[in-house]
């Protein structure tokens, strides 16, 4: 019983461990020595934390001596350490030298036949060993992964290198495939926060992303758009972590809230899974603007919102049925027919080229409701409605407008 | 690196030398391990005594020997504030200096009540701060149930009986459940919505109602409940740990969800703050910023194994059933879902602040790992 205890958690601060941690990290000058040790072995620039050396020497002076003892442990430990990892290596290299002769072999020291000099100290030989070792290619594999992402992401999961990479794919689609156009972006406010409230269209949802980047292109600001999707695009497999990396949020009151609480811009496609799977002959109909929840929101956080149509999407993946008996299967709420999905398999869900045209309307101001207002169910059915109504009367302007759909 | 996010007003740099002077200055004062030294007096009216001021707190810990346990005691220890440390586990705590007081009680025992009763009472216990819950889950569920859940309740009724004025519980942010409907910070405000069927959850949700119950019936008790993040770093283990330790990581296929950790120093440093502080009420203690799953698993240098989920919640049933693996299929949902909390009211009402951001906490667990992944740093003999 007493045993199985300990396993679970193992007792620590036993005097015969090299690195005995704990006790040391509670001490000022241990803490530094992961620290040291990792900014060796880690070449990366922003994991080297600044050299702590000589402000602990500050803060405790007689600390100075235990400082050297331990940097110098540190490296004897470090000799270890690479004395081991190449005998590992050649190990390895030594069971699988029989199966794989040289799997890559890119240089020719590595080449050469290391399990002949067993007793051969780590230089160039060592080296060549670690090219045959699989921890290497682990490690390597680990970095690779990691040059198209950065090491932090943003509190809502938004990674900007990832972004930098993915990038040119959806500035073709908004350059060349979709040409979008926006009209009147600068009615959007140049700082603090803002709700920006749009109509949602298309089978993979990629009004969202043309949004944000509409808003960092063409705004003068180029403002920095988060915009909340609904459970089902979120968690879907791949697609979620995707957006989400890009900076998709789940939409949520809790986040939406956070958000605007630290003056972000933020968009919301209030009709949801409706707005995506309402059929071609319902286009740029808005549907039921949720139970409100983003009236609600702009009351409590005092946000000004702003109307957004964006006419173009729903051509461009036109919902011809909308399947729901079999898609529980799937976990989805609907599978989506167009004339394309899924007869052509992934290919199908490929949009279609159309002109895209984003209006954004002027501002409205709800803050004169006061924050005690959110609780009003019917002042809230309201101001949604009237939100609804700007955005209908705007779709139906440009609608008329619009000459062609291919052209615009 | 700063040092663990404390206000140095509370608790002194862990300073090795100035502890020892402190321990000299403190063991001429009187003899160790006898009534607090503020029970005569003349030594608690002296301001002028430099840093050694004679604490009165006792401070009972259960779970002594298990890791936080274990550094809590070590952390205060070197406390002047506390007088004397009473740790009750089934074995010694390591760390056990002068002012602790070792006691074998066995929560699971059924008297275990009336003896921690007389335990408290004769030591004048103040504060408890009761640790003793598994840091990963296990196939002997029933003794699990028997040490978290009923253990809990013999602790809060043993702190009634000796009317003890503060009870600091050890809980998880993991308790919240890793759902689709998370928001992507959880407040305190949340239910904790793990699944109760799964005997983890279920005994650490219900020993977190022992200690509401125990503030209903005596509503003068302070009592404060830690939740804290998965704890990583370089000596804890736990489930994370271990899930990390292997050479390839299975990962839900399509799913990389964000999760945030906690280093093993701010946990510590947060039960202990939570010992010095008078704070009511629940608090997420969690590092500062998340990390996708994926750039985890890549920063560790593994390689993740995308199964698809439905089959690696077969897989993990059948292994769980055969006993051949150690983690319950309901796991497979935190690699699934978000279950992140928030730790503002930790940062307001409590003044805790991290040291270690959860990417820090990560790395440095990573560094030692490395150690044992070539053998170079053994585990600690059980």
């Amino acid at each position: 019983m007493s045993d199985k205890k300990r396993r679970s958690e193992p007792r620590t601060g036993s005097p015969s461990s090299e690195a005995d941690a704990s006790e040391r990290l509670l001490q000022a000058e241990g803490a530094d020595m992961p620290q040291r040790t990792r900014s060796r072995r880690r070449r990366r620039k922003s994991v080297a934390p600044p050299e702590t050396g000589p402000r602990s020497a500050l803060k405790h002076p007689v600390a100075t001596a235990g400082d050297a003892d331990i940097a110098a442990r540190i490296r004897e430990l470090e000799e270890r350490l690479d004395r081991m990892i190449s005998e590992h290596a050649r190990e390895h290299e030594a069971e699988a030298d029989g199966e794989r002769p040289a799997p890559m072999a890119p240089t020719g020291p590595s080449a050469l036949p290391v399990t002949t000099t067993p007793a051969e100290p780590a230089g160039v030989l060592g080296a060549g060993g670690d090219l045959v070792a699989p921890d290497f290619y682990v490690r390597k594999w680990g970095r690779l992964g990691l040059r198209s992402r950065s090491e932090e992401v943003d509190e809502f999961g938004y990674d900007p290198v990832y972004e930098e990479k993915v990038l040119p794919v959806f500035e073709f689609l908004y350059e060349k495939y979709f040409r979008v156009q926006t009209h009147r972006i600068e009615r959007i406010p140049s700082d603090g926060r803002c709700l920006l409230v749009a109509n949602h269209s298309g089978t993979l949802p990629l009004d969202g992303i043309m949004l944000r980047l509409a808003v960092r292109n063409a705004h003068p600001r180029h403002r920095n758009l988060r915009w909340l999707v609904e459970d089902a695009i979120f968690h879907f497999p791949f697609l979620g972590s995707f957006a989400n990396r890009l900076g998709a949020v789940r939409a949520c009151q809790e986040n939406a809230e956070r958000l605007l609480d630290h003056d972000a811009l933020v968009a919301v496609f209030p009709e949801g899974m409706k707005g995506i799977g309402k059929l071609f002959r319902d286009r740029y109909k808005l549907q039921r603007f949720g139970r409100g929840g983003f009236v609600k929101l702009l009351l409590r956080t005092r946000t000004p919102v702003v109307p957004v149509a964006i006419v173009g999407g729903e051509e461009a993946s036109p919902t011809i049925a909308r399947v729901e008996y079999l898609s529980r299967a799937f976990g989805l709420s609907f599978l989506p027919f167009t004339p394309t999905f899924p007869f052509l398999g992934p290919l199908g869900l490929l949009p279609a080229p159309t002109k895209w045209k984003i209006y954004f309307g002027d501002p409205i101001h709800f803050e004169s409701h006061g924050v005690e207002a959110a609780d009003d169910e019917v002042l809230v059915g309201r101001l949604a409605e009237r939100v609804r109504g700007e955005i209908q009367t705007m779709l139906n302007h440009a609608l008329a407008e619009r000459r062609s759909v291919w052209l615009g | 690196m700063t040092r663990a996010g404390l206000d140095p007003s509370d608790i002194r740099p862990p300073d090795p030398t100035a502890s020892r002077a402190a321990a000299e200055a403190s063991s001429t004062d009187g003899k160790p391990g006898q009534l607090p030294l503020a029970g005569r007096p003349g030594v608690d009216d002296k301001p002028g005594l430099g840093r050694v001021q004679s604490g009165t707190r006792v401070v009972a810990v259960t779970g002594a020997a298990g890791f936080l346990g274990c550094n809590l005691i070590g952390s205060l220890e070197e406390d002047d504030r506390i007088a004397r440390v009473v740790a009750l586990d089934v074995s010694p705590a390591s760390t056990a200096g002068r002012k602790t007081r070792l006691y074998d009680v066995d929560l699971t025992h059924p008297t275990a009540e009336s003896r921690i009763a007389e335990i408290f009472t004769a030591e004048r216990v103040d504060t408890i701060a009761h640790l003793a819950f598994l840091a990963s889950p296990t196939h002997a569920s029933a003794w699990a149930h028997e040490l978290e859940s009923v253990g809990t309740m013999h602790v809060t009724i043993a702190a009634r009986h000796a009317q003890v004025r503060k009870f600091v519980l050890w809980s998880q942010t993991s308790l919240y459940g890793a759902h689709p409907s998370n928001p992507n910070f959880l407040t305190e405000k949340h239910p904790l919505r793990a699944p109760k069927s799964e005997p983890y959850f279920g005994d650490k949700i219900e020993a977190e109602e022992q200690a509401r119950k125990l503030l209903l019936r005596s509503p003068s008790a302070i009592v404060t409940i830690l939740r804290t993040a998965p704890i990583l770093g370089p000596t804890v283990h736990n489930a994370v740990t271990r899930y990390l330790a292997h050479k390839l990581v299975p990962t839900a296929m399509g799913y990389d969800p964000l999760v945030q950790f906690l280093h093993e120093v701010d946990a510590i440093a947060a039960l202990h703050l939570a010992v010095l502080r008078d704070v009511r009420g629940t608090f997420n203690v969690v590092g500062d910023g998340v990390l996708p799953l994926s750039t985890v698993i890549k920063l560790a240098g593994r390689v993740a194994v995308p199964i698809p989920h439905p089959i690696a919640e077969t897989i993990a049933a059948l292994g769980w059933v055969a006993q051949l693996v150690d983690v319950p299929p309901s796991f497979l949902k935190y690699l699934r879902f978000m279950c992140v909390a928030d730790g503002q009211r930790a940062r307001e009402a409590m003044g805790f602040r991290p040291a270690y951001t959860s990417r820090e906490a990560l790395l440095d667990f990573i560094s030692a790992q490395r150690l044992r992944d070539v053998k170079l740093l053994s585990e600690t003999p059980a």
